[in-house]
């Protein structure tokens, strides 16, 4: 009955659904170290490590959100809203790189925690009420800044964030990978992490177990805040200067690395490398069309194109039940 | 009188189960006629035969002169015979008139008849005699008498030869009770046929003409209601033999360990009390919609709860799942499948789940030696069947499900456990070991409360009964002083002998 002999076909489509991203990101790869000289020197593969830095952090948070069966669509703009809590209190308040990007940090907890309420308490669906979050943050963020860039030599304080190394690592590339094992462990090997995958697998058996979901989901918005208010950091750094649309590139590749690294709409299954491979993949993709000359525009067509067998993907591997 | 259905050595059988056996009756033309059996007597499946949701494994039908067997629910709906579930059917947001003619509209090319579809409810409910609904109300709005007329209403729009009511009752105070029966009976003299399948003894004596009852998926006795006294009804439904030994019951009760105040919910029950002693089983029970099972889930904490209290070993106990784990209190729910266990993850993290905190030290890591030892623990003292720990619960048996279910409780150390229907649709051996097991726990200690629907079972198990009726309760009997016939009559809100 449990034969290990021969995979049966169900099973193929589960790892293709769950990994077919890679197949493709593979196949990707090698079009592009055939076809250009500079793809595969380390110069390039730190570029794009480096691009993925910011959105592959704050992916995490969507990650926990999605893995409990939510969706939090507040991130970028939180991220946008952050950076400018920390570029404001360095620029305008003379505070410390330290007190402010702690102070950027917290905010996004607090929002997080925010949101994590609207959801579990008040009972919004998590798309409607970080859909009301972004507009909140992203209003917030141009009645403050008056659409105005913030701008200081402060700012160089911060500047190691993005452009410094440790030896011949970029300093964003190290942090992605620091925060990556340390939520590899957290999801893995935690309590927090078991009890993340029980309720997104059965929220009432769950709760009948005893464990205490509503908590379980305010956390998890929380941490995806904090991660949001630390991306936030990194861009204010990389940019320079804060603006009011500093968070709006991201809205699309969080999510989309989320879900084409396998994190099931309905929550409860998925890999954190996966999240992490499908964040990169997302960067090798522009830095290669770049690379090949392709137009901006074909670009974003190529992105959506991604996106849609990335969710056939999922919905392939569901239909299965 | 002619019979306009006759079935004919009917049988069905579910894997474990003979669930109607060699059933032959006939209901005559323009009459009441009842369908009366204790849980698990082979009502439903009888209405799900006749209605096309189940076919039947062997036997005939005939209906209206010709031969019956409908593949689907329209082809039954299609043949003129209608059945009004429990579980109305209606589309709350949509009006009376839009509920009445659905799926039947009048229209021309695709678009609408509004006219048409209008005068059609008015006159059917006017058939009814039941003006007095709103036709442009939304269903939702009504209230729960005026939804079953208007369902009542949609079957009457087709052409309706058979009516089959399932407990039409439960959900009506006794003014909208007489109300339908009014119209039941206006049904009746317009020629209409009426399968009425009820718990309710009184009722059947107000309106049905003829009785069939069924016990344990047979055919008992079919007879005129003017022929027959309500104790001979109870006492063809019981006489079930016990089917297999029941462990002897624990002799050493311990002290009170969980008493229940006046408790009451609006939706469900009231001023019920009873006390749990360590090392007792105390069974609740009741038909189905008599509110045991939302009083089981109420004090887990699944079910609203407006008044009263639960006292947990002597201090005040204010039910949620997180806090019953926190004083050891353990819950079996009724869906094993969507409540009991979490099919997606393996066997060793359904077990350890609610253990997760203690089995883990500094910054949450959890110790996955001491998670599977006890895992493995609760598998071998269950005897669980499942080929290694990291098998997901999805691919185990029902009653292995079932064992996973109770095994996490059991893994916290639990002292009170509350389980909700363990052995429904469990086949015969492992129903078997579960009685064994909570006779070993409550022998262990532990007090049990078992809400169940099979007498049998409380029975062969519990020290003391708690019988609801109604959402009322009924009786605290002792476990050893009764029989069948006196628990049943209890259960279908017959308190004193002479009253029936």
């Amino acid at each position: 009955m449990f034969s290990r002999a021969g995979i049966k076909p169900q099973k193929l489509i589960e790892i293709i659904g769950e990994n077919g991203f890679i197949f493709i990101f593979i196949l990707w790869v090698v079009v592009l170290s055939l076809t250009t000289d500079t793809f595969l020197k380390s110069q390039n593969i730190f570029t794009v490590l480096r691009q993925a830095a910011i959105v592959s952090i704050v992916a995490i948070g969507e990650m926990l959100v999605m893995l409990l069966g939510g969706m939090d669509v507040s991130l970028a703009a939180l991220l946008g809203f952050s950076g400018i809590v920390a570029v404001s209190l360095m620029v305008k308040f003379d505070l410390s790189p330290l007190l402010a990007g702690l102070a950027s940090v917290l905010v996004g907890g607090l929002i997080g925690f925010l949101n994590g309420v609207l959801v579990t308490k008040v009972k919004i669906n998590s798309v409607i009420a970080t859909l009301g979050m972004m507009y909140v943050l992203n209003g917030m963020a141009l009645a403050y800044t008056q659409g105005k860039t913030i701008v200081g030599p402060q700012l160089d304080q911060i500047g190691f964030l993005s452009r410094g190394y440790l030896g011949p690592v970029p300093v964003p590339v190290l942090l992605m990978f620091i925060f990556y094992v340390v939520f590899y462990f957290v999801l893995n090997k935690t309590v927090f992490g078991a009890y993340i995958y029980a309720i997104g697998s059965n929220e009432k058996a769950s709760w009948l177990a005893g464990i205490k979901v509503d908590g379980m989901k305010i956390l998890a918005f929380s941490v995806a805040g904090l991660l949001a208010g630390a991306g936030g950091l990194l861009q204010a750094s990389r940019q320079g200067s804060a603006t009011s649309s500093m968070g709006n590139e991201f809205l699309f590749p969080i999510l989309t690395a989320v879900i084409l690294g396998g994190i099931s709409l309905s929550g409860g299954k998925g890999k954190i490398q996966n999240t992490l491979i499908a964040a990169v993949f997302l960067m090798t993709i522009t830095n290669g069309m770049v690379l090949l000359g392709i137009s901006l525009y074909v670009q974003s067509i190529v992105s959506g194109v991604i996106l849609i067998i990335a969710l056939s993907l999922d919905r392939l591997r569901y239909r299965q039940r | 009188m002619t019979a306009i259905l006759s079935l004919e050595h009917i049988s069905r059988s579910f894997p474990g189960v003979k669930a109607l056996d060699d059933v032959s009756f006939e209901v005559e033309q323009g009459t009441i006629h009842a369908l009366v059996g204790a849980n698990g007597a082979g009502k439903s499946t009888l209405m799900k035969i006749l209605s096309g949701a189940l076919t039947p494994d062997a036997g005939r039908m005939v209906f209206a002169q010709a031969a019956y067997s409908p593949s689907s629910p329209n082809a039954a709906i299609r043949a003129g015979v209608l059945t009004i579930y429990q579980e109305l059917n209606l589309l709350p947001t949509r009006t009376v008139i839009a509920n009445i003619n659905v799926g039947k509209e009048p229209n021309a090319f695709g678009f609408l008849d509004e006219k048409a579809e209008k005068e059609r409810a008015a006159q059917v409910l006017a058939r009814l005699d039941a003006t007095g609904i709103p036709l442009e109300a939304p269903v939702g709005e009504l209230k729960v008498s005026e939804k079953q007329i208007v369902e009542i209403a949609k079957a009457l729009i087709g052409e309706c030869k058979l009516l089959i009511m399932d407990e039409p009752t439960a959900a009506l105070n006794d003014s909208e009770i007489t109300a339908l029966f009014k119209i039941i009976k206006d049904l009746k003299s317009q020629g209409v046929s009426i399968l009425y399948v009820s718990h309710r003894l009184k009722e059947i004596f107000r309106l049905a003409d003829v009785v069939t009852v069924l016990r344990d998926g047979k055919l008992v006795l079919t007879i005129p209601v003017s022929e027959v006294t309500s104790e001979t009804l109870i006492s063809t439904m019981t006489g079930r033999k016990i089917e297999g030994a029941f462990p002897e019951k624990n002799k050493s009760l311990g002290e009170e360990i969980l008493r229940v105040e006046q408790l009451y919910s609006s939706k469900g029950f009231e001023g019920i009390e009873f006390s749990v002693r360590r090392g007792e089983v105390v069974a609740i029970t009741g038909l189905a919609g008599s509110g045991k099972i939302e009083l089981g889930k109420a004090l887990i904490g699944d079910w609203p709860v407006h008044s009263g209290r639960v006292l947990l070993k002597g201090a005040p106990f204010k039910p949620s799942p997180s806090k019953a784990k926190a004083v050891h209190f353990g819950y079996m729910p009724e869906d094993r499948k969507k409540e009991g266990v979490l099919e997606e993850l393996p066997v060793q993290r359904n077990i350890s789940l609610p253990s997760l905190a203690d089995l883990a030290r500094l910054l949450g890591f959890i110790l996955s030696n001491k998670e599977r030892e006890l895992a493995q623990r609760e598998v071998d003292e269950l005897d669980i069947k499942t080929p290694s720990l990291r098998q997901l619960v999805r691919n185990l048996s029902g009653g292995n499900q079932q064992k996973v279910s109770l095994a996490k409780w059991l893994a916290t150390g639990s002292e009170i456990l509350l389980l909700i229907e363990p052995t429904q649709g469990i086949d015969v051996g492992v129903k078997f070991e579960i009685y064994k097991l909570i006779q070993k726990l409550s022998a262990q200690g532990n007090a049990i409360i078992l809400v169940s629907s099979e007498i049998s079972e409380i029975l062969g198990l519990a020290h003391r009964i708690v019988v609801l009726f109604n959402g009322q309760l009924q009786a605290v009997l002792d476990g050893d002083q009764t029989d069948e016939e006196e628990i049943l009559r209890f259960t279908f809100g017959q308190t004193k002998e002479k009253e029936l």
